[in-house]
Order: structure tokens, then C-alpha cells, then sequence
């Protein structure tokens, strides 16, 4: 019974944590329809932003604000240097953004260099859960995403800002004539998914090592799981294909390797995405 | 009646006069090309030791922007996958050299890797474009793919050698008569120019053949190709397939050239390093995709050594202007602007 719970809380901490770091992907991908690679290379830099900001003796909680502001700004220049000019052509966007994540991830190297680098855990010890034992930082990040899906969902659903931006996704045109200001709220919502991915980077910066390329893995596996949740179904996709990625390999890893595991579940993804292109919970 | 120009009864195109023929053939894409393969012919005339090591790496990687050029630049599929192919061609042959051995392993190995690449291009191909998968969405595929491919290179190893990588010999390739042994830098670098060669010929064949053309049709509006009768989806994933089984084979030589195979060959970076050669090079023309495969290793390995860090930069740089503002790449903006500047004068 105790390895039932473990494998639950196991599936539930890390379907939280892979919905933390695609919520920022979601959230750009499902509003204004740009498949952002930088991602990969936004949660690298909130990672060493806040390596750096603890170094300097910063609080963790607060190297992590910094974080998800530095990037966002990043990402605020981004849009607004680049970005804004290509919304017309997603496929172009993708490639670009492409762009910024090597560009982003060789500035990251020239500032701090390519050495391995950890922080220590700020919440070390383990809290025990109905006999089943489960690390305090986990589950503070845990309930921290659960926290960030519900404020999302709440803007969305229970907002002016929220009823406009989903008048965007509807319908884009008749938005635009009824007074939405576009282009303001393209750029809010790059920068919004950038810090999100700063603050994704900063978080989970503790569990695991902090090198240049560490978003690539993170990338992949977030856009599965925002495909296969659904586009457009920000919240919900979101939590539902962070469950399937993260869970499934959690469940597989049980009979074989990790590695296999993200491989097997990477390759039911893809098969997912053939049969089901708008993903679980998309509409056409 | 003209016999040798004009529109014939049946609305084919002109059979082309004989000046127009040579007209055609010293085009400046052609010149370039043959400029090109001739200087690379005669550089072990003039240079020894390290270009004539490292050059036939480079042109592999030319080999390998060539597959993508067919994909991206003619068929208009992104690839984040071909360094997948490159790098399955590469163990193949070094699985094949180490568990097989004999007088004919290296070409079993080459074999295999032709085999290997082209299956698996053709199956999730065909899986992906009979489902109608495009664009961003066939980016995401490509890019597990590579992903997938570095990760078990890395975990199974005892096939792949793991983190540590495969030392591969070189080979010795029998053919009938003659063996040729690639021990030698010299015989190695001629055999992968000879390869270089008919790889981008047989490109240009396929540019020039009927096939060549749907796939062009594809791209530029894939469902008016499916209206007018064309399996589009068969199309592209013939293209993938070929490219995937060319890219592995380059993955192959490059294996036994470079003596070394580690996962990152197959991994998202170098994959991504393909598209951003082809895109700087220009991925309309073939020679466009050639000359930044082999030009932008060449820069690599100069400037790598002397600012390595900015280097890496600049080129993430010049990949963002090349896709957002610069389409046609270098090779391909000097070789369209003559026909601009006469429009422009017209």
C-alpha cells in the first residue's frame, strides 16, 4: 500500500512539476500562437540568475523574483525587437525563436561560463505523507504550480483582461475590431510566458544541475505536453499533458530505466499527436 | 513554322535550342558548383596535413545540409532530426566494423546504414505525412527524434560504447579488383569528394526530375498538389526517406573518417546545426545548402580556436537574420542578383 502512495505522490509531484515548466510555453502557444524554443533557453537563465543571486547571499525566495523579472524583460526585448514583426508567420517564429535560444544559451556561457553548477536545497528534509516519504522542496514546488495553474485559470476565467484575451484566441479579427489593443497584449503575454519560464527555471534550479543546455530535455518534454493536453486549452491542457508526459514516465520507470522510460513515453506522444493532432482536450 | 523555339501544340514547354541548352547549363548555380568541386579537387595539391584531414569531415556535413536543402528549401519540411540519421549511419557501421568484421564489413556497415536510415525516415514519414503532420508539428517529431537518438546512444551502451563514444577504424573498401583503403588522409579525402559529388548531383538530378517538381508544387500549396491528383503525402515521405537514407550513409563515412562517434552526432545541437548551415547558406539552391555546411565548418573550426565563445554567438545572430529578413541566405542572394538588378533596370 505505502509503494502505491509513493508512486501516486511520485506521479503527482512530477506532473506539478513538468505543468510549472511548460505553463510559461502553454500560455505564449495557446494565446498568440508562437511555438517559443527559447523556452528552453529562458528556464537556463532563470536557473543561473538565481545561482547568482544566492551566491551574492540574496534569500532563495527572492533570487527567484529576480528571475522571473530578469527574464521577462528579456523576453519584453525580445518581442519587441523581433518577435512582433513575425506573429503573421508562425512557422518563421519557431525558427527564430529557435534563434534565441542559441544566441541566449551562448550568452549564458560567455557570462558564466560551462562548468556544472548546483544550489543546495533550500527546503532539505522529507515530509512523510500517509507513510510515504516525499521531499519538502518537491512538494513546497508542488503546490507552488497548483497555486500558479489556479491564479492562470482564475485570470482567465474570472477577469475583464482574462475575457479579452480569450476573445483573442476565438477570434482574432473581431477582437481586434472591438477594441482589444493587439499589439499590447501580444507583448504582455511573450513577456508574461517568458518570467513564467524564468520563475520555472529558478525553481526547479535546486533539484536538479544548472549547465547551459539544460532547457533542451525541459523543451521537448514540455512541448508534449502542451500539444498533448491541447492547444488552447491553457489550464487544462496543460495539467492534463504535464500528467500523461510526467506521469507516464514516472509509471514506465518502474519496469525499466529512466531513460527508456522518457524515450517510450516520447514516442506514445508522437503517436498521440498523429492520432489526435489538437491534442486531448483541443478543439479545432 | 519555327521548329526550334515556340509554344508546341500540346502546351508543353519549348524543347530548349541549343544556345538555350548551354545557356542553361552555365548557369551561375552551375558555375558556382563546378568552381566549387574543382578547388576542392586540387586543395590536397596545395595543402597538406590538417585541411586534407578535417575537409572531407567538413564535406559529410555539406553532404548533410544537402539532405536537409531537399527537405526544407524544395519540399518545405524542417527537419530538427537529420543529425539523428547522421549519427544512426555512424554507429551502423561502427556496430557492423566491431561485431561483424571481415573483408566485407565495411560495406555491410554502409549498407546497413543506408538501410537503417532510409526505413526509418520512410516509416515515421509515411506514419506522420498520411496524418497530414506539418510544419511546427513535424519540427516537434523531428526534434524527439534527435532527442530520442542522443539519449539511447547515451544509456545502451554496450551497442553505442555510451557517454564515451565508439572508436571506429578506418576502412577498407573492397571493389572487385581494386581495394580502396581509407587509411591513407589522401584516399580518404578523395573517396568522400567522389561521394560529395554524386550526392549533390544526385540532388540535382532529383531537383530536375518530375519528382522534383511536385515536391516543389508541395511546398508551395500543399493541398492544391493533393486537388490536382498528386499523393502528397507519398511525395514527402519519399523525400524523407531519401534523405534520411543519404544522411546516414554521410553518418557512415564520416564514422570511419573521423575514427570517433560520440551521441552528441545524433543530438538536438548538432541537428539544429544543420538547419542553421543551410539557412545562412541559402536552402533554395543545393549549392546554397553545400557551401554553408562545408564554408560555415571550415569558420567554425578557425574561429572556434580563436574566439570560440563569440563565434557561436555570431552565428545564433546571423541564423535570427536569416530566417527573419535575409530568406535566400548568402549563396542564394548572389545568385539571384543578377535577375534582380535587371528587373530593378527594367
Amino acid at each position: 500500500m505505502d509503494r502505491v502512495l509513493s508512486v501516486l505522490l511520485d506521479v503527482v509531484t512530477s506532473t506539478l512539476v513538468l505543468a510549472l515548466v511548460s505553463l510559461g510555453l502553454a500560455v505564449v502557444f495557446g494565446l498568440v500562437r508562437v511555438i517559443n524554443m527559447g523556452h528552453g533557453a529562458m528556464l537556463a537563465l532563470g536557473a543561473y540568475v538565481a545561482w547568482t543571486c544566492v551566491n551574492r547571499g540574496i534569500p532563495f525566495p527572492v533570487a527567484v523574483l529576480v528571475a522571473t523579472v530578469a527574464v521577462g524583460i528579456v523576453g519584453l526585448v525580445f518581442e519587441v525587437l523581433v518577435i512582433r514583426h513575425f506573429y503573421e508567420q508562425p512557422f518563421e517564429t519557431l525558427l527564430i525563436s529557435w534563434g534565441f535560444y542559441l544566441v541566449v544559451t551562448e550568452l549564458i556561457k560567455l557570462v558564466w561560463g560551462t562548468d556544472l553548477r548546483s544550489l543546495p536545497n533550500p527546503l532539505p528534509g522529507t515530509l512523510s505523507v500517509g507513510g510515504a516519504g516525499i521531499g519538502n522542496y518537491v512538494a513546497v514546488i508542488s503546490l507552488i504550480s497548483a497555486a500558479l495553474l489556479t491564479a492562470t485559470a482564475l485570470v482567465l476565467y474570472r477577469t475583464d483582461l482574462g475575457v479579452k484575451v480569450r476573445a483573442m484566441i476565438q477570434n482574432r479579427d473581431m477582437a481586434l475590431m472591438l477594441g482589444v489593443n493587439a499589439p499590447r497584449m501580444y507583448r504582455s503575454v511573450f513577456a508574461v510566458g517568458a518570467a513564467l519560464a524564468g520563475l520555472a527555471g529558478a525553481l526547479i534550479a535546486p533539484m536538479f544541475s544548472i549547465e547551459p543546455d539544460m532547457g533542451t530535455l525541459w523543451l521537448v518534454r514540455s512541448f508534449f505536453a502542451v500539444i498533448v493536453g491541447g492547444l488552447g486549452a491553457i489550464v487544462g491542457g496543460t495539467l492534463v499533458g504535464s500528467g500523461l508526459i510526467g506521469g507516464a514516465t514516472v509509471v514506465f520507470a518502474l519496469f525499466s530505466k529512466q531513460v527508456f522510460a522518457q524515450t517510450v513515453v516520447f514516442a506514445l506522444a508522437v503517436i498521440a499527436l498523429r492520432f489526435r493532432p489538437v491534442g486531448i482536450l483541443g478543439r479545432r | 513554322m519555327d521548329t526550334e523555339v515556340g509554344t508546341r501544340p500540346d502546351g508543353q514547354e519549348a524543347r530548349p535550342t541549343r544556345a538555350g541548352r548551354l545557356r542553361a547549363l552555365l548557369s551561375a548555380e552551375n558555375v558556382i558548383a563546378v568552381v566549387l568541386f574543382v578547388a576542392l579537387f586540387y586543395v590536397p595539391y596545395f595543402l597538406v596535413g590538417f585541411p586534407v584531414y578535417v575537409l572531407p569531415q567538413y564535406m559529410l556535413f555539406g553532404v548533410l545540409a544537402l539532405t536537409l536543402c531537399l527537405l526544407w528549401g524544395f519540399g518545405g519540411m524542417v527537419s530538427f532530426g537529420q543529425a539523428a540519421f547522421f549519427a544512426i549511419g555512424a554507429y551502423a557501421l561502427g556496430v557492423t566494423l566491431r561485431d561483424v568484421g571481415g573483408p566485407t564489413a565495411p560495406w555491410l556497415g554502409l549498407l546497413l546504414a543506408l538501410g537503417l536510415g532510409v526505413v526509418l525516415a520512410a516509416v515515421i514519414g509515411w506514419f506522420l505525412f498520411s496524418a497530414d503532420v506539418r510544419d511546427s508539428y513535424f519540427v516537434l517529431v523531428t526534434l524527439a527524434l534527435s532527442t530520442i537518438t542522443q539519449v539511447l546512444a547515451n544509456s545502451e551502451s554496450q551497442l553505442t560504447g555510451g557517454f564515451n563514444g565508439m572508436f571506429v577504424e578506418r576502412v577498407t573498401l573492397p571493389f572487385g579488383v581494386v581495394d580502396v583503403s581509407l587509411a591513407g588522409d589522401l584516399a580518404a579525402y578523395y573517396v568522400i569528394f567522389a561521394f560529395t559529388l554524386l550526392c549533390y548531383l544526385l540532388f540535382r538530378y532529383i531537383q530536375w526530375s518530375a519528382f522534383g517538381r511536385v515536391l516543389v508544387s508541395i511546398r508551395e500549396n500543399e493541398d492544391r498538389s493533393r486537388a490536382l491528383g498528386y499523393n502528397t503525402a507519398l511525395y514527402k515521405t519519399v523525400a524523407f526517406a531519401v534523405s534520411g537514407g543519404v544522411a546516414a550513409v554521410a553518418g557512415a563515412l564520416y564514422a570511419t573518417d573521423a575514427g570517433f562517434v560520440s551521441p552528441t552526432l545524433g543530438g538536438v545541437l548538432f541537428s539544429t546545426s544543420v538547419v542553421v548551415w543551410v539557412a545562412i547558406g541559402g536552402r533554395h539552391y543545393f549549392i546554397g545548402a553545400l557551401i554553408g555546411g562545408i564554408g560555415i565548418s571550415i569558420l567554425s573550426q578557425t574561429l572556434n580556436a580563436r574566439i570560440p565563445e563569440y563565434w557561436q554567438l555570431l552565428l545564433g545572430l546571423l541564423f535570427v537574420v536569416a530566417v527573419g529578413f535575409f530568406r535566400r541566405g548568402i549563396v542564394g542572394t548572389i545568385l539571384e542578383l543578377p535577375g534582380r538588378m535587371r528587373s530593378r533596370r527594367g
